[in-house]
């Protein structure tokens, strides 16, 4: 017992201070943020074809397509920002600009979870680095506990629904049950690209598609996988409050 | 304790199976060969002709070959009647297994007489989807087939496709698949120990373990730009920083690491009631191991001294030194143990690339291949041994197939979790490190 | 004779005289139980509020004079009986179906035979009801539905055991004869060795009834391997055991000062029997089966309150030895009423699914109607000591009592109250598992609805009614404790207090004190209380948000539920008891391969059959003795009557020459 206590005062503290401060380049690596348009691309059209998903059009970038391979990098594409973009509509990823929680103005605020939420997670078809993300919450880096973010283990208990990975045709079902089974209040959470827009396997045959075509999605999260953190402000952004309710 | 101590054994039944010490690593559906791994000879051995499939193979699912057919046994079923007994579903949607996957427990109470894994909830059919693209689209698909055990899929599909249309590859590129593949083998091993500690929740182990694992996924992060190595074996992918300056600095980074892991596993050691969890759960003697098919730690804490990098060794690893590491209790405590002594092994790897890396971090692959065939691809995954069998036709894919280690081990899962009670079921599951997104493709 | 004297007289009479009207026709028979149960009921309340009741008197054949009378002992024994039967006649005018009107004729004469012991005012009118009341009880054990060997083994059991009390009853009877030289039931005025030997045979004797260890197999043996009818079932558990704790109670009271180690003994037997009568029930499957077992226990428990009475007594504690002696009285009252009800609806269930199997029912609610369905609910939670129903009180008494031990001197005393105590305490926690058990699995869901078994409203009244009957006393608890203090005033020789008082806001009388100072317990706050919560509640809930309440299906992990064999069974539900408990109940598991043995495990499915079994370690035990007793009688036979002229001649001529030197050394 009493070694596991020096253990652990030798190791420190190792949370983040986000929400408070920015994320260092520690926490969340290059691929760890949004692609936007940098310096002028040279020429543009070699952008748009590098782009494995089609993310690059005419002057913008899809976020919620991007699946952080990095091949946009040579032809004039950065990924800046500190935490991935989190948009509570899908057209609100659609843009250029940093850390960006865009409202469309009349989406109605979510509220009721200012202090605790409890977040159930459901996986429809990822390749589990979402799922363990997700998780990587509960470590003493990222701790969500002290935020008030907690896992249930059942969605009974749950208010938001994580939901990651894109929906395959068997996972249809326990999904419609999984979300009829919270009370409302409740909100839905798409992480990372797959289910936001299909991510790499966008257009596969026997998927379902985007998540929005078989529930309501409240908080589009992109990345492949999002940072923990970019995870955090999406959870965040559900409960009502988000890192900026205007966009900072 | 979990066996029943009182229970009266009917006699067990001779089966026709190869020979004891040799089992069928993969063989396609087309029945062009089979790859056998000999454990007496400690030699892979591929056998060209369909004749030589012994007849009454095992006749599991290989996953990504064909049809998925939904929802499918990923184990051979035992079927068990008796007054009380009931099989009860957990899942597809649990939060103690945090992947899509059913288990059909069946019991009459506490204790689990037959368990069966059910797969094909998040089958992806990325095998189907590939087909026809060019091979570096297809890797970026096959990458995110898991993205844990990212760096491993990649290299043996690159692998596969380079034996395919005989394309060289630089050394240095091959070290940098090693390098990758070793770091994330250290992240695995972390969070499965992590993992069973929760099971047995040991807090701060727990804490502590998972710590380590994100640091491990930062300095990934750190080198290759991405977190999860997407991209990083890839021709064209986020930049690599593995330059004299900063290879210095991951020197000491990764020797600061390995100092904090051997602290956290002599505290695990060390604490009574910790081990006595892990000690005797779900235990897989050797013959059964090698019956069922088992791979990676699980069979190298089953007794049988095999793992790819010494007996299938591709470069880096026919040039390093590497210890192999294995136990003979087969049980949980085995199978971490095992995990354990890998991560130090893998920490000298790393050290042993680092001080003799061959020229630069700049990604050297040249064109994509090109021509038409059919190559083989191996590497030993933090699960154990993965094969991707891939043909290529004008630089795209015609086809493609692979045995992942998850798939080969969820028989001898099923099978140690019989007589086993509730409890140990996470303590099991965590132990082997097992999959469902690898297994459904 | 008064107005009460001839009401009791035609109740006993009444009672037997169902028997040949039954064979004219069964429901007339019945009915005439009915009716003269009623009138049971009427006496037994006369006597209690305002004196004995006698009825017809004659002169016995040695002499003795006899009567059928009602002191304040036997009225509280025919109150309880009375309730029990007017219920089960009732139920047995709609559940009795069979070809022969033979049950018809058993019960009216058990009843009979109980009534009449239980009024009898001599020892001898006493066996004779008690030896009627057996062959009664064996007659109707008899009428079982099964296979007929079986049936006729467990009655046969039934039976040995039965005369085997007879025998005991018999000795107790004859040594209190020598004791008080009458077969009046008067007290004696001293004992002496003789009055051991009364009490032994007497706690043995009424205790094989009773069904307490280590004599339990006679009480759950007959009732769950034979399937005895349902209405027999609930008589034989219900007041049988009542007899036998009535004939236990009059001895008691018949003696004088007991020495401490009779408590002690009563004390031991009680906690033991309670142990193992809760831990039998928590795994059966029987929904017969489960309720003896818990019969054994509450039986127990009259015998642990009855033990503490006694030390209480040579230890010189009035108030303790009251408030054991009313524990005891109340805890029988509540079990007899409680456990009708159960067997009854044990009956309802045969009736509408035709099994005796806890996992086949499941969750029969939708085909049982109301009335039935909150008559078990109330019987299986008041044997789970739920307040505020009648078990939660009895249950709160006794263990109120066992705390008070640590008053008992010498030291040893303490340790078996004890542990006895800590036997009580963890038996109810078992037979907490029985109980959810036998209504959790049976009424209370199932994934998809059955196809609904016949409704019986004749059925499901007089469970009703008893349930109804349970939450009365248990509310009425410290009104009921007065009514019967000429009870307990007759068993403890003396004018007694109830243990009732006030506290507080509380109105005096309205509460049970367990000692002074001890403990208080008011049971009609509970409901009041409940009411009052339940108000706030729905106030708040109506006031506040409007949210309307959404159906959703159960969640099932995501599949979909209300699949067979998909939940768990109630023998899942208690294996945990049966796996932590398998020294005491021997668990043992075996395992047989199902089809051919050369199968390749790999390429074709297994299959297995388990079986996880338990056993009674007394059973096992009385199987070796009677294997014994065979053997040795076997032997006997064999070596002294081999059937051998010689033989017989040889024993001839030794007894011959026996006589011949006896008379001449003698002369």
């Amino acid at each position: 017992m009493a070694s596991w206590i020096e253990q652990a005062i030798a190791r420190g503290i190792l949370t983040t201070r986000y929400p408070r401060a920015d994320p260092t380049e520690a926490e969340v690596p290059l691929t760890g943020r949004a692609p936007v348009p940098g310096v002028p691309p040279v020429p543009w059209a070699a952008a748009v074809d590098s782009c494995p998903v089609g993310a690059i059009a005419e002057t913008s970038v899809d976020q919620g397509k991007c699946i952080r391979c990095a091949r946009c990098l040579p032809y004039g594409l950065a990924f800046a920002g500190s935490v991935e973009s989190v948009g509570r509509s899908r057209v609100a990823l659609r843009a250029g600009g940093s850390d960006a929680t865009r409202s469309a103005g009349s989406d109605p605020p979510l509220s009721g979870f200012a202090r605790s939420v409890h977040v159930f997670l459901v996986d429809v078809g990822s390749c589990n680095a979402c799922n363990l993300e997700v998780l990587a919450l509960a470590n003493p880096f990222y701790d969500s506990q002290r935020l008030g973010i907690f896992f249930t283990n059942s969605p009974r208990h749950a208010d938001l629904l994580l939901v990651v990975g894109v929906p395959t045709l068997e996972m249809r079902d326990p999904l419609r049950r999984a979300y009829e089974a919270i009370p409302s209040p409740k909100a839905v959470v798409a992480v990372g690209a797959c289910p936001v827009s299909g991510g790499a396997f966008a257009g596969s045959p026997g998927l379902v598609g985007p998540l929005d075509e078989l529930l309501p999605v409240d908080v589009y999260l992109a990345g492949c996988p999002p940072s923990p953190l970019g995870i955090l402000n999406a959870i965040r952004t559900a409960a009502g409050r988000g890192r900026s309710a205007e966009g900072e | 304790m979990t066996r029943a101590p009182w229970r009266v054994e009917p006699e067990v039944a001779a089966s026709v199976l190869p020979p004891p010490e040799r089992a069928l690593a993969y063989a396609p559906d087309d029945g062009a060969f089979a790859l056998y791994n000999d454990y007496q000879e400690g030699a892979a051995v591929l056998v060209p002709s369909p004749r030589a499939i012994a007849p009454r193979e095992p006749l599991l699912v290989w996953a990504g070959a064909g049809e998925p057919g939904g929802p499918h046994p990923l184990a051979p079923r035992a079927a068990v009647e008796g007054y009380g007994v009931f099989t009860f579903p957990y899942g597809p949607v649990t939060l103690g297994v945090p992947e899509a996957g059913k288990f059909d427990v069946t019991t009459y109470g506490e204790r689990v007489l037959n368990l069966a894994p059910i797969g094909g909830y998040k089958s992806r059919r990325i095998g189907r989807s590939v087909v026809g693209l060019p091979v570096e689209d297809a890797a970026l698909r096959v990458e995110r087939m898991a993205g844990n055990f990212s760096a491993a899929h990649a290299a043996a599909f690159l692998s596969a496709t380079e034996s395919a249309t005989e394309l060289e590859v630089p050394t240095v590129e091959l070290w940098t698949r090693g390098f990758a593949q070793e770091l994330q083998r250290i992240y695995n091993h972390f969070h499965v120990l992590a993992r069973v500690a929760e099971a047995a929740s040991q807090n701060v182990g727990v804490a502590q373990a998972h710590a380590l694992a994100e640091e491990v996924l930062r300095l990934q992060g750190a080198i290759f730009g991405h977190r999860w190595l997407f991209g990083a074996l890839l021709p064209h992918g986020p930049p690599r920083r593995l330059d004299p300056p900063h290879r210095k600095a991951w020197s000491s980074e990764l020797s600061r690491l390995s100092d904090e892991f051997d602290r956290l596993w002599t505290l695990f050691l060390e604490s009574r009631t910790f081990v006595d969890r892990v000690q005797g759960t779900c235990p897989v003697g050797r013959a059964d191991a090698i019956r069922w098919g088992a791979v990676g730690p699980t069979l190298r804490a089953s007794g049988v001294a095999w793992d790819d990098r010494l007996r299938v060794p591709v470069p880096p690893y026919d040039d390093l030194f590497l210890a192999l590491s294995h136990e003979t209790a087969g049980d949980a405590l085995a199978r971490i143990s095992v995990r354990a002594a890998e991560v130090r092994a893998s920490f000298l790897l790393l050290e042993q690339m680092l001080d003799r890396w061959p020229g630069t971090s700049a990604r050297s692959l040249p064109t994509p291949p090109v021509g038409d065939g059919r190559g083989i691809g191996r590497t030993e995954a933090p699960s154990g041994d993965l094969v991707y069998d891939v043909r290529v036709r004008d630089g795209r894919v015609a086809a493609l197939a692979f045995r992942s280690p998850s798939t080969a081990n969820w028989p001898v899962f099923a099978l140690g979790m019989r007589d086993a009670v509730f409890t140990d079921f996470h303590f099991a599951f965590e132990s082997f490190g097992l999959v469902f997104a690898e297994t459904d493709g | 004779m008064d107005a009460a004297g001839v009401v009791l007289t035609a109740a006993v009479v009444g009672l037997f005289a169902g028997a040949p009207l039954s064979l004219v026709r069964r429901e007339v028979g019945y009915a005439t139980t009915l009716v003269a149960s009623v009138l049971l009921l009427i006496a037994a309340v006369w006597a209690l509020g305002f004196g004995s009741v006698h009825g017809l008197g004659w002169s016995g054949p040695l002499g003795d004079p006899e009567s059928l009378t009602l002191d304040g002992l036997s009225a509280f024994f025919a109150l309880a009986a009375a309730i029990v039967w007017v219920a089960t006649s009732a139920y047995s005018l709609g559940y009795d179906d069979r070809p022969t009107p033979v049950l018809a004729v058993c019960y009216s004469l058990t009843l009979g035979a109980i009534a009449l012991l239980v009024a009898s005012s001599s020892w001898l009118l006493f066996l004779v009801g008690w030896e009627v009341m057996t062959l009664a009880s064996y007659g109707m054990i008899l009428q079982a539905r099964g296979r007929p060997a079986r049936v006729f083994s467990a009655s046969f059991v039934f039976l040995a055991f039965g005369e085997a009390s007879t025998l005991l009853v018999f000795v107790a009877i004859a040594a209190l004869h020598g004791v008080t030289g009458t077969f009046s039931e008067v007290p004696a005025l001293a004992a002496g060795s003789l009055g051991t030997v009364v009490f032994v045979a007497a706690l043995v004797g009424f205790g094989l009834k009773m069904g307490v260890a280590p004599f339990h197999m006679s009480e759950w043996l007959p009732i769950a391997h034979s399937s005895a009818p349902s209405n027999a079932s609930a008589v034989l558990s219900s007041t049988l055991t009542l007899a036998g704790a009535y004939g236990l109670f009059r001895v008691l009271s018949v003696l004088p000062a007991p020495p401490l180690w009779w408590g002690a003994v009563m004390l031991a037997i009680g906690a033991t029997s309670v142990l193992l009568g809760a831990l039998f029930a928590a795994v059966s499957e029987h929904t017969k089966g489960l309720p003896a077992y818990s019969t054994i226990e509450n039986n127990g428990l009259i015998l642990v309150a009855l033990g503490i009475a006694l030390i209480a007594r040579s230890n010189d504690l009035p108030d303790l030895y009251v408030f054991a002696l009313f524990a005891a009285f109340y805890q029988a009252i509540a079990h007899a009423i409680a456990k009708t009800a159960l067997f009854l609806s044990a009956g309802y269930a045969e009736h509408s699914a035709h099994t005796f199997d806890l996992n086949a029912l499941g969750g029969r609610s939708k085909g049982v109607d109301g009335p039935a369905y909150l008559g078990t609910l109330a019987a299986s939670l008041s044997l789970a000591a739920a307040p505020p129903l009648a078990g939660f009180v009895s249950e709160w008494m006794v263990l109120e009592a066992l705390f008070q031990s640590y008053r008992f001197s010498p030291e040893w005393v303490q340790f078996v109250g004890l542990l006895a105590g800590a036997a009580v305490a963890l038996a109810a926690g078992l037979i907490l598992v029985a109980m959810v058990k036998f209504v959790g699995f049976t009424l209370l869901w199932r994934p998809r609805p059955v196809a609904g078994g016949a409704r019986a409203p004749s059925l499901g009244a007089p469970i009703a009614a008893a349930g109804a009957v349970i939450f009365g006393i248990g509310v009425g608890a410290p009104w009921l404790l007065r009514f019967l203090t000429p009870a307990v005033a007759a068993l403890a020789g003396g004018p007694v207090v109830a243990p009732v008082a006030g506290l507080l806001a509380v109105p005096n009388g309205w509460s049970i004190v367990s000692g002074s100072p001890f403990g208080i317990l008011s049971p009609p706050v509970i409901p009041i209380a409940l009411v009052l919560g339940g108000l706030v509640a729905f106030g708040y809930y109506e006031l506040g948000s409007r949210a309307r309440p959404r159906r959703v299906e159960p969640w099932m992990a995501g599949t979909p539920p209300g699949r067979e064999r998909e939940t768990y069974t109630s023998f899942g539900y208690s294996t945990g008891v049966r796996i932590m408990m398998s020294s005491v109940l021997a668990t043992r598991e075996v395992r047989t391969r199902v089809g051919s043995v050369t199968q390749a495990e790999l390429a074709t499915p297994v299959s297995y059959n388990v079986e996880l079994e338990v056993l009674d370690l007394f059973k096992v035990f009385y199987d070796e003795l009677v294997q014994f007793g065979e053997s040795l009688s076997a032997a006997l036979k064999e070596g002294l009557m081999p059937g051998r002229l010689g033989r017989y001649l040889a024993y001839i001529l030794i007894v011959t020459l026996a006589v011949v030197i006896y008379v001449a050394w003698a002369a």
